[in-house]
């Protein structure tokens, strides 16, 4: 079942949203500063006009420096925001020659204007102020000293100005941000178009199309399109196996079916008991090997189709394996081979693994031996350990199978190029299906001087990957 | 802790609005003649029974000093004397009045909605009907200073005007003359050469007007001089044609007034259409608001005087006035100018 994790426009919109959140605090961080800074730096200019304006007003009469504090000076230093304003004109001693208010100015300050001309914040009775000192070189007739001229003013202009700059960043960031969003869903929109027209082709396709999509897609999707091609190749191959082995089996049911029929017409067409009674027992031999040609089938496309619905577990095959040549050995049909076992390790040999689809596959191995060997021929199987691998094999020394045939003996119908056998061709079909399902590999040898091995490589339990 | 506080300072809002309830006190300082002002006050005593105002009239000089040393401060100042009173305002002696009046007032007549002017009233000159007779009357500052230089032995002691070193307001106006045009001190050396008596307020010059003292006087309060030519026929007001200074009382609300509630429902009703009819209506002293209609408005004196009403500034200009250097330079001017040609010291 498909689960749905959310949409893909919600996940790029988270993206956006983070990406937003933390961009946009560092930019608003930025904007909050450099708003500071340019509301500072406009109110400072302002500053600077009104000291110099001042220290025009600056003359000497006689031995000391006479400031008539020009009215515009004190205009600039307001602002249109009607700050409060203070002014000094301090003289080389540092004595105040004029100044409207008490504002202490720091000694260090002082200092500083005497070098270049200098800003200082400070707080006066809970009341913040900019000041910004210079000095300025003025020579009287007598005497040539400098005098220092400050001048401030109450921040509230800044801090509106400030704000207000600080409210148009913030209110051009989210215009932006909205715009990048609206672009973001369009772009989405195509972005998200050929995944669209992938949709809409899919969903057209019949049932029974397995043809590659043949679609025109972006990189990005490259991949997917592949892998849905492969799919539709594998799930080609496995209908068109399906079909063959479904006509296969007809083919194969037909034979003996036909065999009964004219059996049974022969028999019926005759008056005399004993044509009957002989035809009767044809038909018996008949229906049972069909009966047991259909169980194949049956238990091959049980082992195909159905899941793995059983619980593997660990088990030795040492007993599996004894247990079933010990039974088989009793049945009739083996009274006439020699079956029999190697000598087994004797550390128990444990593989993951179901215990009715091994007895299966031991049960087919042994069937299939005792078939196609004469009878007298002695069988074998036996177990080894190989690295982390367990090798289950049985050997015979019989006639053999031609080597060129030897990958094909595992397909169904297959008889290893030998009509003389009433075998069903489903035997090693089957074991190849319970080897897939535990993961073993097959392998057929010629067994020298004559005979056929063949080997089912297990992977011991606890070492699996 | 805090909470004690809290409860304190709850118990002590409930005691002060009680007590607000039989009669919050309300001092108030200005430099503006009770008598001239009384309908206004009236009007405030019955739009508020529950504050009993207690108004000290005084100086312009006495005003300032009081604002900076009196202790318990007063609740509200008024004065004339702009310079000054922006002086303080920029000191922090004032707080922010924002009432929704306080924020409709005209930009030019308040700063940092802390300081208000709330009158209007025009500057100018006023002669005797003798004068007249003698002479065509001056109409503007040229004409008072040709008359001057051409009728000097006519006139000698005839003429006053403020004294710039006893009064505020008569320093301020000769500041802003002195910045319209140095021609002013041409002017000054006539008034001196005329033998000018220099007087520390309008009513004393406009007594010696009609007691035959004086036949010219220079720069008299305007809402003073026209009440009083009302009832003085002898007494003719002119407003000069060139420019007339305008003049603004000023209020603001003390930073540590002991009554705040009750100085902001004074400074509201000053404010106030209420407050303003009167001012229109009962005193001289012009209101500002274009919305009143009275014989006294600043809307009715533009009407007749037209554009050339030039009212002092009240932004942070004029706090060059009252710098002490700023000043001793402008006095020192002054005496030179005043006794140009006559080696004595009248003032």
């Amino acid at each position: 079942m498909t689960q749905v994790i959310g949409t893909l426009k919600a996940r790029l919109a988270v993206w956006l949203l983070v990406m937003v959140s933390g961009l946009g605090t560092l930019l608003l961080m930025e904007a909050y500063y450099s708003t500071q800074r340019a509301a500072e730096r406009a109110f400072d200019s302002q500053l600077e006009a009104a000291a110099l304006t001042t220290a025009d007003s600056v003359q000497w009469e006689g031995s000391a420096p006479v400031v008539r504090i020009p009215p515009a000076a004190l205009q600039i230093l307001a602002t249109s925001h009607q700050e409060r304003v203070f002014y000094a004109v301090l003289d080389h001693n540092g004595r105040r020659i004029s100044a409207n208010l008490a504002i202490s100015i720091p000694s260090a300050g002082r200092t500083a204007a005497a070098i270049a001309p200098t800003w200082l914040d400070l707080t006066q009775a809970g009341t913040r102020w900019r000041l910004h000192g210079r000095e300025y070189d003025s020579a009287g007739w007598d005497i040539q000293n400098p005098v220092q001229i400050w001048v401030g003013h109450t921040i509230s202009g800044r801090q509106v100005l400030a704000s207000e700059l600080f409210e148009r960043a913030i209110i051009r960031f989210f215009a932006m941000v909205l715009l990048a969003g609206i672009l973001m869903l369009l772009a989405m929109r195509v972005a998200l178009k050929p995944m669209r027209q992938l949709r809409h082709r899919l969903r057209k396709r019949q049932a029974d199309d397995m043809r590659p999509l043949n679609a025109r897609v972006p990189e990005e999707l490259r991949e997917m399109v592949e892998a849905l091609d492969t799919l539709f190749t594998r799930q080609r191959e496995s209908r068109d196996n399906l079909l063959r082995f479904t006509a296969d089996a007809s083919h194969q049911l037909k034979t003996p079916l036909a065999g009964l029929q004219s059996t049974s017409e022969l028999a019926l067409q005759s008056r005399d008991p004993d044509e009957w009674y002989r035809a009767l027992s044809d038909v018996h031999d008949g229906a049972k090997r069909t009966s047991r040609l259909a169980g194949q089938l049956l238990s091959l496309a049980r082992l195909r189709h159905v899941e793995e619905a059983d619980e593997s577990l660990p088990l030795d095959l040492r007993k599996a394996l004894h247990d079933s040549v010990l039974e088989w050995a009793q049945r009739e049909v083996a009274m006439q081979h020699d079956l029999g076992l190697a000598e087994l390790p004797a550390e128990p040999m444990l593989i993951q693994g179901q215990a009715w689809a091994l007895r299966e596959l031991l049960g087919n191995l042994i069937d299939n031996a005792l078939r196609y060997t004469p009878p007298g021929s002695e069988i074998t199987l036996g177990l080894n350990a190989i690295g982390n691998h367990i090798m289950l094999y049985i050997e015979d020394n019989g006639p053999g199978v031609d080597p060129e045939i030897h990958p094909r003996l595992f397909q169904p119908f297959e008889r290893g190029g030998r009509q003389d056998t009433h075998g069903s061709g489903l035997g090693l079909a089957i074991v190849a299906t319970i080897a897939q399902r535990h993961a073993a590999k097959l392998q057929v040898k010629e067994r020298p001087p004559h005979g056929l091995r063949i080997e089912v490589h297990f992977q011991a339990a606890g070492e699996e990957s | 802790m805090q909470r004690l506080w809290l409860t304190n300072a709850l118990v002590l809002c409930l005691f002060s609005s009680s007590q607000s309830l039989a009669a919050t006190p309300l001092v108030v300082e200005a430099a503006l003649d009770r008598q001239v002002v009384a309908p206004l006050l009236a009007a405030f005593e019955q739009a508020h029974p529950g504050i009993e105002l207690s108004y000290r009239d005084r100086s312009t000089l006495e005003v300032n000093a009081l604002t900076a040393v009196a202790d318990p401060p007063p609740d509200v100042v008024i004065s004339s004397a702009m310079p000054w009173q922006m002086n303080r305002v920029n000191e922090g002696y004032a707080q922010r009045l924002d009432s929704e009046l306080a924020n409709e007032w005209p930009e030019w007549a308040k700063w940092r909605n802390e300081v208000f002017g709330f009158t209007f009233e025009p500057i100018v000159m006023a002669y005797r009907l003798d004068l007249a007779r003698h002479m065509l009357p001056p109409q503007t500052h040229a004409d008072l200073h040709k008359l001057l230089s051409t009728q000097r032995d006519t006139l000698q002691g005839k003429v006053t005007t403020y004294s710039p070193s006893k009064s505020g307001i008569g320093y301020t106006l000769f500041q802003q003359d002195a910045r319209y045009t140095d021609r002013f001190w041409d002017l000054v050396t006539a008034l001196g050469d005329a033998d000018a008596h220099l007087e520390s307020n309008t009513r004393a010059m406009l007594e010696g007007l009609s007691e035959g003292r004086y036949w010219l006087g220079y720069n008299l309060l305007g809402s003073y001089a026209m009440v009083w030519a009302q009832e003085h026929p002898e007494v003719i007001v002119q407003v000069p044609q060139d420019y007339a200074l305008v003049v603004m009382r000023t209020g603001f609300i003390h930073r540590d007034a002991p009554h705040p509630r009750a100085a902001q429902a004074f400074m509201n009703f000053l404010l106030s259409r209420d407050g303003q009819r009167v001012l229109a209506a009962q005193t001289p002293l012009f209101s500002v608001r274009s919305d009143i209609v009275g014989p006294y408005t600043a809307q009715r004196l533009r009407d007749q005087v037209g554009d050339r009403l030039y009212p002092i500034p009240l932004n942070a200009s004029v706090l060059a006035f009252v710098d002490p250097q700023r000043r001793d330079a402008f006095m020192a001017r002054w005496q030179r100018e005043f006794n140009r040609y006559q080696g004595v010291n009248d003032d």
